[in-house]
């Protein structure tokens, strides 16, 4: 074989995917679309509780499925779970950073303060709603309520142990994968989190 | 026993509260899971777009580059070979070119004709003793 034939072979070799491979690749890029439209929706809610805002959520979801799907769509899809959370809990943590940064610098400036929870108060809230009352829609909604606002009270490393464990149901090393800490810290942040939940929401419940 | 009882609690708030964030997520409405729906797909085609290609797909890229490189690698050699052009004749000709010169400004060449005739009988000495010693 010549040299360039060498060449292009080599080359062939180490890029091109074979009409065998290009299946696989294929293959992969449905199980990645199964895997993200099986966490998006809890992992929207999980961002969602922990950056009180959906479209911060939205984009931090959206961020984290591009990175994964870019960065780690070749990894095997056992890694994906852990390793999008770990991206999503780091989106939610700089997006936490930055809103303290700017609320520091909002405090500098004159004029209108930033409200603190980023709620604007929006006037269908004050609309009479006709709708037949469901109790029990409402009661879970009280309760959701509530979980919420305990989870936001906890530190956020109980926070995102709790969430990963008991909400998307990771074992404890996956767990430790995603918050990028020893299995060990997973399970002292997780204990102290469901004590101080229960503490705190045990009657009521 | 008391031990027993944290663990039943413990239990019963994972539970409770697994199956409240589960009722919540079932309960996002259409507009979110519509632009969620949205977000996957971008981010999926964004990795089809970050996938290396294999070198036939690259052919129409690689071409034009190759096709830019040669045109430039053929400008640079035509650069520096071409020959090289001097404005004005060069030194060894310029005499040729001033008896061109001469010849073509002598606009009387039929009066030359005439002087010549007249002389005749002078060149003709000058032959004949050139013949028996060389002039001075």
């Amino acid at each position: 074989m010549s040299g360039f034939g060498t060449l292009t072979a080599t080359w062939m070799v180490a890029d091109s995917p074979a009409p065998a491979t290009r299946g696989v690749v294929l293959e992969q890029t449905r199980a990645l679309d199964k895997f993200l439209a099986e966490i998006e929706r809890r992992a929207f809610r999980m961002a969602q509780m922990a950056l009180r805002d959906p479209d911060d959520a939205m984009d931090v979801v959206q961020d984290a499925m591009l990175k994964l799907a870019r960065n780690y769509a070749t990894r095997p899809s056992e890694e994906w779970r852990p390793l999008f959370y770990r991206i999503l809990e780091n989106g939610v943590r700089d997006l936490q950073r930055r809103r303290t940064v700017r609320k520091r610098f909002m405090t500098w400036l004159p004029g209108p303060k930033e409200d603190p929870d980023h709620e604007a108060q929006d006037p269908l809230d004050n609309v009479a709603d006709n709708a037949p009352a469901v109790p029990d829609v409402l009661m879970q909604d009280q309760a959701m309520q509530k979980l919420e606002a305990s989870l936001r009270e906890l530190p956020a490393r109980q926070r995102e142990a709790f969430m990963l464990r008991n909400f998307e149901g990771l074992d404890v090393a996956e767990t430790a994968t995603a918050m990028g800490c020893s299995q060990g810290s997973v399970k002292t942040h997780y204990s102290r989190a469901v004590h101080t939940l229960r503490e705190q929401l045990g009657e009521v419940w | 026993m008391n031990e027993e009882n944290l663990a039943v609690q413990r239990t019963a708030l994972e539970e409770r509260s697994r199956a409240l964030f589960q009722d919540s997520v079932e309960r996002i409405d259409m507009h979110t899971r519509s632009r969620l729906t949205q977000a996957r797909h971008a981010a999926l085609a964004a990795a089809e777009r970050a996938r290396p290609r294999a070198w036939f797909m690259r052919m129409p890229v690689l071409t034009s580059a190759a096709g830019v490189a040669a045109a430039m690698v053929l400008g640079v050699s035509l650069w520096l070979h071409a020959p090289v052009v001097h404005h004005g004749p060069p030194p060894a000709d310029a005499a040729n070119f001033e008896d061109l010169d001469i010849v073509a400004s002598s606009d009387n060449s039929q009066d030359n004709v005439e002087m010549l005739q007249d002389d005749l009988d002078f060149y003709a000495w000058a032959e004949k003793t050139a013949g028996g010693e060389p002039a001075a």
